[in-house]
Parts: structure tokens; C-alpha cells; sequence
């Protein structure tokens, strides 16, 4: 008897990680349907027009698909073959590194919204929550009012403002340890003072085009966007992705609650920091290339835990794959909507997030309550 | 030893009724040598940034493989004990002694595999199975890189039919009653396979089938395995009928501990919680019916 029930218990084990699981593929291959999609019109429109056909040839040229010197040019950064056509170059050399790079943004940004979530047990938490927004923009403002001879390493500079930020929320916050509620409070005292700064330093601009790419900036785009971008953002993105993915059973333990995460052995407080850490790096690599882009690191996860519930690791892989759908989705809309002008894709993604989020609150009626 | 625990190790070690005396007399040492030893030597515990401590240089022994109820007022340090006894709170003083190491000596994981805490509020995410949260309760068996072995799924197992939640194993968590929330709970901490469990008011505000059947794990537990249980309990009833030692607290001090018949008197009641009250004897060890609340100038005397 005990036996037959351990077959059954066992029979529905197996098929209740058979149901999540499909639905973490359909997840998966939803998302890569969208990419592929946004791929598609990405590649195919814009001021240099080809037709679908020569599109998709140029992008699976084995000539250029083959060539050791074409992939030294894109992840080293040497120079780009002489025999390149305008269509390869328009194809390979402008419109593909912004695909590229709008997939590394997503994915960063779901993933580290979904850890942020996770240690602040807040399901509003975004990678932005511990002051990491506004230490970057601060660093941007100043870079771009006072020290404009640093504007080169201007994207790294603004990351290791982010994690000044967060170094400093943390030290706010903590008094014997620190707590959910602590860290997020201290990132709005750090967010209100840089902010301020940042809005005084505004009016030290007098340069016209100074404020409009510091705007672009704040509002997270992708336009102009090339391999340097990716050779920026690709070493922290799989770095980080890595580590994010070691952790998962932390992550699944620090969701119990402190309390429990303690009674089970955890050094709650030197696994926090850390996963912060690594969810940092990962924002980081993202502000590093396109600026402060709202709403995907809040909604993806959110999305996500909706269809493949709150196992960590699900949860991340079902980011990884989302995030970048909704980002190039998204930079697609941002890029051929208003042709010829391209709006910053952060504006798109909070044109979409904000609804959403209104649906979300209307639907879940225990959102919000902490 | 008390008889009546020889007599319940003899069962446990499966011994036959006609073994001579010697015979018993070896399975007692035999059981010594492998029971947990855990007790607090002059505990002086407090949180940091409050006047003065909350227990002032108490010392308590735990029976081993017993159940000891801690019970007391509120206020009167039961929960800030036994989170100090289970080092989440470091006490300013005194040492907490598990099987004759110090607690604070421990790392945290390999405290977690010998001693298990379940607070007294849990409140569990949204969207995760019973068999998920329960999995949890490994994590201090799991090394950082291993996933669950076919081992710790047994235990998962046990833990899920001990605590009677099988029939709630796909259901998600968010979904359940308060009362079958707190057996998953339950669940969990047993999954963690201590030698010492501590249960931080297990069976408050649940409604009594619930409490009954949180405390029919605890006296299967006692039953059945080697475990030392140690729980606070707001229900005296309850704490006379399962636990084998009771320790009453009053302002941190620890005032009388015993067996629950010696402890819990109407005396007792007067001087720790301020209330007139009936003790009966029953089958069922002491219960205790309450009459009237005893006020201040009443106390003093």
C-alpha cells in the first residue's frame, strides 16, 4: 500500500515538473518567436531599404558568417574588412550590434529585476530600486557638464555609479544587518538626493545638443549602437548570468524570509550582498550601453513568475529569454514608428509598462500590499 | 531518566520485554551515549538598542528526546529564549551547549543540519508547490553546487507524510488555509532532519483541528524518533497534555519547571499569569479551567 502511494506521489512529481516545465518552453519559445520577429523588421527596415529576401541572405552570408576577420573586427574591435558592401555593412556592421545589444540589455534587466525582487521581497522592486538609477545619472550629468574629457568611458564610469550608490544605500541601511524594508527606504533617501543634484546640474548646461543626448541618456536608448557596445556590455552580461544562475537555490531560500532563510543555516545578511552584487554587475552592464531603460526589469519578471511561478530557476531562465523579446521588441517600435525620428527605447517600454502594470494591479488585488 | 522514558527507548530500540535487566541497563547507556544533549548556561539574552536584557542569567536543561513546552505571559522572554537557545539572537552571556558543543562554535549550516527553528510567523511566497517549500528544509544538507539526492527525497517524503500534508503536496502554497500552511511549515522544519527542534507557538491562531493536529506531529515525533522537541505554547491545556517537561517563565526568569502535574498549579497560575484558575486532574495530565483575571494589588501578595 505504502508502496503504491510512493509510485503515485513519485508518478505526480514527475508530472507536475513536466507541466511547469512546458510551460516554461512555451515561455521560451514564445519569446523567441518575438525575437525572431523583431529580428526580421529590425534587419530589413530603415533609411537603407531591402527587401526581406536580400535581408535574411545578407544576415546568413557565409562570407561573412565564416570569416575569422569579420568576428576579430566585431569582438575585438579590428578593422573592419575593406571587401565589405553597403548592404553587409548596413546589415551586419549597424542594424544586427543593436539587436544584439538590445538582448543583453533585456536580459540583464529582467534577470536583475528579478533578483532585486526577490532579496527586497517586493514584487515593485526594479534593478533600479537601491539608488543604482540615480548614481548613474548623477555620474552621467557630471561627466557630461564638468568632464567632458572623460566622455569615452563615460557608460563604465556610470556603472561604477550605480555601484557606488548601492554601496552607500547599504551602508544606510544598515544597522545590526539591514532589512527588505530598510534597503528600499535608504534607496529613496540615496534616489532623492542625487536626483536633486542631478536636476541642479541640468541648469549648468548650456549646450542645446549637450541636454538632448543627456535626455536620450536618462531615458535609455539604443540608437547608435555598434559592437563596441557589445564588446562592453557581453564579458559582464555572461558573467553575471553565470553567477546568477549558481545562486539559485539561495535565491529560492532568501525568498522563505529571513527568518527561515537563518533557522536553515544561511548567512542571510553575506549571501544578501552578494546576490545584490551580482545583480548590480549585471544592471550595470546594461546602463553601461543603453542608458536607464524603465520598466523592463519590473514587468519581465513580473510576466514570468505569472506563467512558471516563483522557482528561481525557472524564473531566471524564463528572464533570460524574455527580457531581450520585449527589449528589441520594443527598440523596434522605438526605431520605425515615427521614422525618421527614433524615440529612446525607454520611452517605448514605459508606454507599454505603464498599462500593463495598471492591468496587474487591477488583477492581483494583494500587489503592493508588502 | 524517568521511567517513563527507558520505557519508550526500550520500544524505539526495539528491545524484547523478557531481556534480562542487565540487558536493559546496556540499551540505556547505549541510548545515552547517542541522545542530544542541549542546554543554556546562565543566559543573559537582549536586543540591542533596549534597556535591559530580556532573559537575566537563566540556565535550562533540556531533556533530550523529550518534548519540553517553554510556557509564560507575553512579554515574559518565551520566543526571545528560544532564539537564543537556537543562536539567532547572540546571547550577551552564558553559552548554549549542543551535544557538548558550544552553538556559537557551530557554522551556520552545520547548526542547521542539528538544529531546526520555526518562527512564529512564515509568510510563504506566492507560486511555489508544498513539495517545493518543503524541498527548502535541505538546503543545509546541500552542498553549494549539489542538487536534491534521492536520500534527501526520502526525507522530503517522510516529512510530508509525517506532518500529514500528503494529500496538499502539488498545491500551491499561496492557496492554503492558514492551518494547513503551518503543517507545510511544519513540514519544512522536519525535512531539515534536526536532533533538536524548536517551535515558536506552533498552534497559535489556528482553530483546533489544526492545533490538534500540529500537536499530534510533535507526539508522534516524541514517539517515534530520537528528536528533542522544545515549543512555546500559549495553551496550557495543551502544554500539560503533550509535553513531558514544562518550564514556566515570568519576566525572563525561569519560576518553576517540572513535569507539566508538578509545574501547572492553581498557585502557579496566580503568581505567572495572573489568573484564578481550576486544575483538574485528568487522563488527559492536568487542564486548567480559568476563572477571573487576578489584578495588580492582588499579585503583589
Amino acid at each position: 500500500m505504502a508502496r503504491l502511494f510512493n509510485t503515485l506521489a513519485q508518478r505526480r512529481d514527475t508530472w507536475s515538473g513536466w507541466y511547469a516545465n512546458s510551460k516554461l518552453a512555451v515561455l521560451v519559445l514564445g519569446s523567441l518567436a518575438i525575437l525572431l520577429s523583431a529580428t526580421l523588421l529590425q534587419v530589413s527596415f530603415g533609411a537603407f531599404p531591402l527587401t526581406l529576401v536580400d535581408a535574411w541572405y545578407t544576415v546568413f552570408d557565409p562570407d561573412v558568417l565564416f570569416s575569422v576577420d569579420v568576428w576579430r573586427a566585431f569582438l575585438l574591435g579590428d578593422e573592419i574588412p575593406k571587401w565589405f558592401t553597403p548592404r553587409q555593412h548596413v546589415v551586419w556592421n549597424i542594424r544586427l550590434p543593436r539587436i544584439l545589444v538590445g538582448v543583453l540589455v533585456g536580459a540583464n534587466l529582467a534577470v536583475s529585476g528579478a533578483i532585486f525582487q526577490i532579496i527586497t521581497r517586493n514584487e515593485l522592486a526594479s534593478p533600479y530600486i537601491l539608488g543604482v538609477s540615480d548614481g548613474a545619472g548623477l555620474v552621467v550629468l557630471l561627466t557630461l557638464t564638468m568632464f567632458s574629457g572623460l566622455l569615452p568611458v563615460m557608460p563604465v564610469l556610470a556603472a561604477l555609479g550605480g555601484g557606488v550608490a548601492f554601496l552607500l544605500v547599504y551602508a544606510i541601511a544598515w544597522k545590526n544587518g539591514t532589512s527588505p524594508v530598510r534597503l528600499v527606504l535608504a534607496g529613496v533617501v540615496v534616489g532623492t538626493v542625487f536626483s536633486s543634484v542631478q536636476r541642479a546640474l541640468f541648469f549648468f548646461i548650456d549646450n542645446l545638443g549637450v541636454v538632448m543626448s543627456a535626455q536620450t541618456w536618462l531615458s535609455g536608448s539604443l540608437l547608435g549602437t555598434d559592437w563596441a557596445q557589445v564588446r562592453i556590455a557581453l564579458p559582464f552580461t555572461v558573467l553575471a548570468m553565470i553567477l546568477a544562475f549558481v545562486v539559485t537555490q539561495e535565491l529560492d531560500v532568501l525568498l522563505l524570509g529571513e527568518d527561515t532563510a537563518d533557522s536553515l543555516g544561511m548567512p542571510v545578511e553575506k549571501v544578501r550582498f552578494a546576490v545584490a552584487g551580482i545583480a548590480i554587475l549585471s544592471t550595470a552592464a546594461a546602463i553601461a550601453v543603453a542608458g536607464l531603460v524603465g520598466f523592463v526589469g519590473l514587468i519581465v519578471p513580473h510576466i514570468v513568475r505569472n506563467i512558471v511561478g516563483s522557482d528561481s530557476r525557472r524564473l531566471l531562465i524564463g528572464c533570460l529569454f524574455l527580457g531581450p523579446a520585449l527589449l528589441v521588441g520594443a527598440d523596434v517600435g522605438a526605431r520605425l514608428a515615427l521614422s525618421p525620428i527614433q524615440l529612446p527605447v525607454g520611452i517605448i517600454t514605459g508606454l507599454v509598462g505603464g498599462p500593463y502594470f495598471l492591468y496587474l494591479m487591477r488583477k492581483k488585488e494583494n500587489l503592493g500590499e508588502v | 531518566m524517568t521511567n517513563r522514558q527507558s520505557t519508550r527507548s526500550d520500544q524505539a530500540l526495539g528491545s524484547d520485554q523478557s531481556d534480562t535487566q542487565e540487558t536493559e541497563r546496556e540499551t540505556t547507556a547505549e541510548l545515552r551515549s547517542t541522545i542530544t544533549e542541549f542546554s543554556g548556561t546562565d543566559l543573559v539574552i537582549g536586543y540591542p538598542g533596549t534597556d535591559g536584557p530580556v532573559i537575566n542569567g537563566e540556565s535550562i536543561t533540556v531533556p533530550p528526546d523529550e518534548v519540553t513546552a517553554l510556557i509564560g505571559p507575553n512579554g515574559s522572554g518565551k520566543s526571545t529564549l528560544l532564539k537564543g537557545l537556537a543562536n539567532k539572537i547572540a546571547p550577551d552571556d552564558g553559552t548554549v551547549l549542543l551535544d557538548g558543543q558550544a552553538v556559537d562554535s557551530l557554522g551556520t549550516k552545520e547548526l542547521a543540519r542539528k538544529l531546526g527553528l520555526l518562527s512564529q510567523e512564515n509568510v510563504a511566497p506566492d507560486g511555489i508547490s508544498v513539495a517545493d517549500l518543503v524541498e527548502r528544509g535541505r538546503y543545509p544538507h546541500c552542498g553549494f553546487f549539489e542538487s536534491l539526492t534521492a536520500e534527501d527525497r526520502a526525507v522530503v517524503d517522510d516529512a510530508i507524510q509525517l506532518a500529514g500534508v500528503a494529500h496538499l503536496r502539488e498545491r500551491d502554497v499561496g492557496s492554503l488555509s492558514g492551518g494547513q500552511k503551518q503543517l507545510v511549515w511544519i513540514a519544512m522544519a522536519l525535512a531539515q532532519d534536526t536532533e533538536v527542534l524548536l517551535l515558536d507557538e506552533p498552534t497559535t491562531f489556528l482553530d483546533p483541528h489544526h492545533q490538534l493536529e500540529v500537536m499530534q506531529v510533535v507526539e508522534t515525533l516524541r514517539d517515534e524518533s530520537d528528536t528533542t522537541v522544545v515549543l512555546v505554547l500559549h495553551d496550557i491545556g495543551q502544554a500539560a497534555r503533550y509535553a513531558d517537561h514544562v518550564i514556566a517563565l515570568k519576566d525572563g526568569s525561569v519560576y518553576a519547571h517540572g513535569a507539566p502535574e508538578s509545574v501547572i498549579t492553581s498557585q502557579l497560575l496566580a503568581d505567572v499569569f495572573g489568573i484564578e484558575a481550576v486544575v483538574l486532574d485528568t487522563d488527559y495530565g492536568p487542564q486548567v479551567i480559568p476563572l477571573d483575571p487576578l489584578h495588580d494589588e492582588c499579585r503583589s501578595e
